[in-house]
């Protein structure tokens, strides 16, 4: 019997991809929140279309239904990744520049750094489940 | 020499501490070393050390292993724990390291006697920690986005030994560094935590002597969030009079978690907090409508939150804010009581209307007036009476009548429902039985029997009695299915009041029943002050004032009196309260008595002033039963002395007033006829000049001669007595001077009748006159006398003598010009006696009477009276006293002796005065 299908395995997955989602939704707030601080403190266009940026992977949003979930995982969780070195490179850059000048600053993109963090680990699990047996569509 | 002994020997060790460093130092070689180091051990458990001296040392001082001595500070360890393992290493061992103590040296005793220090090791003495327990944490939201986790825990007995914690925490993925807390060793705050991942946290603790760990704790840090409470609360005021709307800004995004509340609110004023429903506000929002509100009130309101499904915890209170609901109006009718005097005229009632204002639940608003209307049940068609007051009372004078009052209260928004008052002719309807008070819980509680019919309410009136201020009159409505209840108002202990029900129907209104009542009794603040009514021998009335009702302080339950004489028990008499008067029996008299008295309530009593009284010495009646008697029997003495001493007057009268005899009724004249011209002289003076005498005789009478006497006889008598009578002066002043007789001796007269003068004792005597007249010749005067007694001497013996007279030989004695004759007419008695002419007749009387002239000395005027009346009966006396003088009616039985019968020489003659008639 697979570990997926047990009560225990399903579970686990409910309670990650709930959380996950919750944390999802926490990390854009706190985002959307940072990226409005970081643009003000930046003096950058607030209008400026941040759903491209380069070297940032794109979500596979586009193409969603032709893919499992698995499938769908891995592209997140790929992008995460992505995100969260790019998150780390700029908290490195951001400390190096303003020091410690602009905690607040810093300590929003080190927490969100760490909610990328988490996020990610939640795509591990969820996709450590879907490869032990059949995730179910979540 | 003991002392320098040992400076040396301290010197010494100093100087080998010293080398001692010098070699751990490197700079001297040491002899020997410690091992272990420095050790830290476990309390309890056992060690073992071992000193290993240098081989160089061993042929320098000749010191071997077998010369070491162990020394736990300076204490020398016993010997049995040492171990010689071989000539350079001894060990000693202690099964329990409690009895160590720092430091541990190894010394030797060189040559045998003196102690030389070796090595020394410091030693350490702990416990291993303990594991931590309790572990829990909690993340105390301070801000939107900074969530700091605090995780405290139970670290466990004390180690005595430097021990460290340390909160470790990681994701299953990604480790952490270490939270290390700060001054404390029970808890640690994470600055930052993310949420959504289940985290892993525990205590490690560390020390020399281990490293304990808490059991791990798995959460994810959403579920112990305390979020901070809701900010920027409002409160609105809805439409409605009873609703109030609040607003507010959460804290919390609602991405990291979705909140639910509570609201709770109070009046101003009230300490009590109400709190909306839970389930009204268990999901996410920022305002709500709190209804059920009263109209015009100021409430407070606060909010808090906590997330939704209740894991975690709840936020604090919020901050307060206060709002105020609309009005409305007023929600029922002032209660409305009336007070009726009808003492200032029989025809027309003072009606002094009287009601409470709303309470604020009540009146919804602020009252802006009252209107009273008054409308008079009697007469249909008159029409009704209106007043529109700000205050809550209205005085009406009003003819006696059936009224109904209505009143109604009004506000911005309205008016009231109207209360109706029925004012009754008379309070006809049956009035409440039984009325009863308690005190119970601080208040009076008031209850009473309802009567029979159904009431509509119930009035209940009452006032404080005090003799310092006037009855204020409190009252309340009651409804009329109650039988009892509190008095809503300030009750004071130790106060009276005065409570009556009033029974109030649809048609009419019972009579009030009354009742005295207190909250609270105390002792009266003072004593009835006693004294006496009446005061007896054995009794005594007491009477007092009754206390004033501010002095009684609880009802007056009885009187205690207590007296005592000064040195006796005191004795208590228990009295009706209702009493101001008592009556003490069985006292002792002409004792002094203090009485006091107590009055008291049910909660004790309190004494009065002490009062003293004496009983008295008699009873009431028993100085008169003393005196009357005595006053009786005394009068009766008088009078018994009175009449004996009338009795015996003569004889009293011859003791303490002795006749003095009186020169004018002389007869010397008479009788010495030299001397003739003399008797022309008109005044007594010239009649008796200074130094000269006359002769006097005695003349005696027998009593039995008297009856020879015709009245012819006597009138000269007569004559002489009236004219003696209104010579005033002539016998005085010659009786005891000029006359050489005894005035006793010329009023021999005695009770029985008995002439002093017998035959034997009777003095016969004459005076002879030597001396003349300054140069006049004296006139040689013959005077017959038969005897030189002395007069006083002779007579007082023949008075003495008088009472053994013959009784038959009773003569009067008269003074008589010749005692040679005396002797003859002794037995001859000139008068009888009055008694023996008891007969008589009035005109004897009167004629008698007009003997007697008022302002004369009736005794001198009756000395010759008196020698013829001697036994004049008494009650005749009496009966003619007149201005007190006593008035002798002497009646002569028969007449007298006849001048002519009686020997010329001795007739007595009518004196004029100034002079002797001439014989």
């Amino acid at each position: 019997m697979a570990a997926a299908d047990s009560p225990s395995a399903a579970l686990r997955q409910h309670d990650l991809c709930s959380r996950g989602i919750r944390l999802a939704g926490k990390m854009r707030s706190d985002v959307v929140d940072l990226l409005d601080t970081y643009v003000e403190r930046q003096g950058l266009d607030a209008s400026a279309s941040v759903a491209a940026v380069e070297g940032v992977p794109a979500a596979a949003v586009e193409r969603w239904n032709e893919q499992t979930g698995t499938q769908r995982l891995m592209e997140n969780l790929a992008a995460y990744r992505a995100f969260r070195v790019l998150l780390a490179q700029m908290l490195e850059e951001h400390r190096e520049q303003l020091g410690e000048a602009d905690a607040a600053l810093g300590r929003a993109l080190a927490s969100v750094l760490l909610q990328v963090s988490a996020f990610v680990y939640h795509l591990e699990e969820l996709l450590r489940l879907a490869r032990r047996g059949h995730p179910r569509e979540e | 020499m003991f002392s320098v002994w040992n400076w040396v020997v301290h010197g010494l060790y100093l100087l080998l501490n010293f080398c001692s460093l010098e070699v751990s130092g490197g700079l001297v070689q040491s002899c020997g070393h410690i091992i272990p180091e420095s050790p830290v051990l476990a309390l309890g458990s056992n060690f073992t050390a071992l000193c290993i001296l240098n081989e160089s040392c061993l042929d320098f001082g000749n010191i071997y292993a077998n010369q070491i001595i162990w020394k736990i500070k300076n204490r020398v360890v016993p010997k049995e724990q040492y171990r010689e393992i071989n000539r350079t290493v001894s060990s000693v061992t202690f099964n329990d390291t409690s009895s160590l103590a720092t430091p541990l040296t190894c010394n030797i005793l060189a040559d045998g006697q003196i102690e030389q220090n070796i090595y020394g090791i410091a030693v350490t003495i702990g416990l291993p920690p303990e594991k931590p327990k309790n572990l829990s944490c909690i993340v105390r939201q301070v801000s939107k986005l900074i969530y700091p986790m605090t995780c405290s825990w139970n670290p466990g007995r004390h180690t005595f030994l430097d021990t460290h914690f340390r909160l470790k925490y990681r994701w299953p993925q990604e480790n952490f560094p270490d939270c290390i807390p700060k001054d404390v060793n029970n808890s640690c705050t994470i600055p930052d935590v993310q949420f959504f991942v289940n985290l892993e946290v525990w205590v490690e603790a560390a020390n020399a002597l281990g490293k304990a760990e808490s059991d791990p704790l798995v959460l994810d840090p959403i579920e112990i969030v305390k979020p901070l409470p809701p900010y920027n609360l409002s409160v609105n005021s809805g439409i409605l009079p009873t609703v109030l709307k609040l607003s507010w800004e959460n804290r919390i995004s609602g991405a990291l978690m979705k909140l639910k509340f509570n609201i709770r609110y109070r009046t101003i004023g009230d300490t009590k907090w109400m709190q909306v429903p839970p389930e009204d506000t268990a999901s996410p929002r920022t305002s709500f409508s709190v209804q059920g509100l009263r109209p015009y009130t100021q409430y407070v309101f606060s909010i808090r939150c906590m997330k939704e499904d209740g894991v975690g915890y709840w936020s604090d209170w919020s901050e307060e804010k206060t709002g105020v609901t609309t009005e409305d109006k007023p929600s029922k009718g002032p209660p409305i009581w009336r007070i009726i005097d009808a003492s200032h005229s029989p025809a027309f009632w003072t009606v002094r209307l009287m009601w409470k204002a709303l309470e604020p639940f009540e009146a919804n608003g602020i009252i802006l007036q009252y209107e009273v209307t008054v409308r008079a049940k009697s007469s249909l068609s008159s029409s009704p009476e209106k007043y529109n007051v700000s205050t809550t009372n209205l005085t009406l004078k009003l003819p006696n009548g059936t009224y109904e009052v209505t009143l109604i209260a009004r506000n911005r928004v309205g008016a009231s429902p109207p209360s109706v008052l029925l004012i009754p002719a008379t309070n006809s309807k049956a009035p409440v039985k039984n009325v009863r008070t308690l005190p119970k819980d601080g208040k009076l509680w008031v209850g009473w029997t309802a009567p029979n019919s159904y009431v509509l309410k119930y009035v209940i009136e009452w006032c404080l009695v005090s003799n310092s201020s006037d009855c204020i009159i409190e009252w309340q409505n009651e409804p009329g299915n109650v039988q009892g209840t509190y008095l809503k108002g300030d009750i004071k202990p130790f106060k009276c009041y005065l409570i009556t029900v009033y029974p109030l129907y649809a048609d009419g209104q019972g009579s009030g029943q009354s009742v005295k009542a207190y909250l609270q009794q105390d002792r009266p603040s003072k004593g009835p002050t006693v004294q006496t009514k009446k005061v007896g021998k054995a009794e005594a009335v007491l009477t007092w004032n009754h206390l004033t009702v501010d002095e009684q302080n609880g009802f007056i339950r009885s009187y205690t009196i207590f007296y005592k004489t000064v040195d006796g028990n005191e004795t208590a008499v228990t009295v009706d309260p209702s009493k101001t008067e008592y009556t003490l029996s069985s006292l002792t008299s002409d004792t002094l008595y203090t009485v006091r008295m107590m009055a008291y309530t049910d909660e004790g009593g309190r004494s009065g002033p002490d009062f003293t009284f004496t009983t008295q010495k008699f009873g009431k009646g028993e100085i008169e039963a003393i005196v009357v008697p005595v006053c009786l029997a005394f009068l009766l003495i008088v009078l018994l002395g009175v009449l004996f001493c009338f009795n015996k007057r003569d004889l009293i009268k011859k003791h303490i007033w002795p006749i003095v005899p009186d020169p004018s009724k002389s007869n010397i004249a008479q009788w010495s006829p030299q001397v003739p011209a003399k008797h022309n002289f008109s005044s007594k003076d010239q009649m008796y000049p200074e130094g000269s005498f006359t002769d006097v005789s005695v003349v005696e009478i027998e009593a039995d001669d008297k009856k020879s006497f015709s009245e012819q006889d006597l009138k000269p008598f007569d004559l002489l007595k009236k004219e003696k009578s209104t010579s005033e002066g002539h016998s005085s002043g010659i009786g005891g001077s000029s006359c050489m007789s005894s005035p006793r001796q010329s009023v021999s007269d005695s009770d029985e009748g008995e002439t002093t003068q017998n035959t034997s004792s009777t003095v016969q005597y004459s005076t002879v006159v030597l001396n003349g007249y300054r140069d006049q010749t004296p006139v040689q005067v013959f005077s017959r006398s038969e005897s030189t007694q002395p007069l006083l001497d002779s007579e007082e013996r023949s008075e003495d003598h008088s009472g053994g007279g013959d009784s038959t030989s009773q003569r009067q004695q008269y003074f008589k010009q010749n005692g040679g004759q005396d002797e003859i007419n002794t037995d001859r008695p000139c008068f009888e006696r009055t008694k023996q002419i008891t007969p008589t007749n009035d005109g004897d009387l009167v004629g008698f009477a007009q003997l007697q002239i008022s302002g004369q000395s009736s005794q001198l005027l009756g000395l010759g009276l008196e020698k013829n009346t001697q036994e004049a009966a008494l009650p005749d006396v009496l009966q003619t006293s007149i201005e007190g003088q006593t008035v002798r009616p002497e009646t002569v039985e028969g007449n007298p002796p006849s001048v002519d019968e009686m020997p010329k020489s001795y007739l007595p003659q009518t004196v004029r005065q100034g002079g002797y008639m001439p014989q």
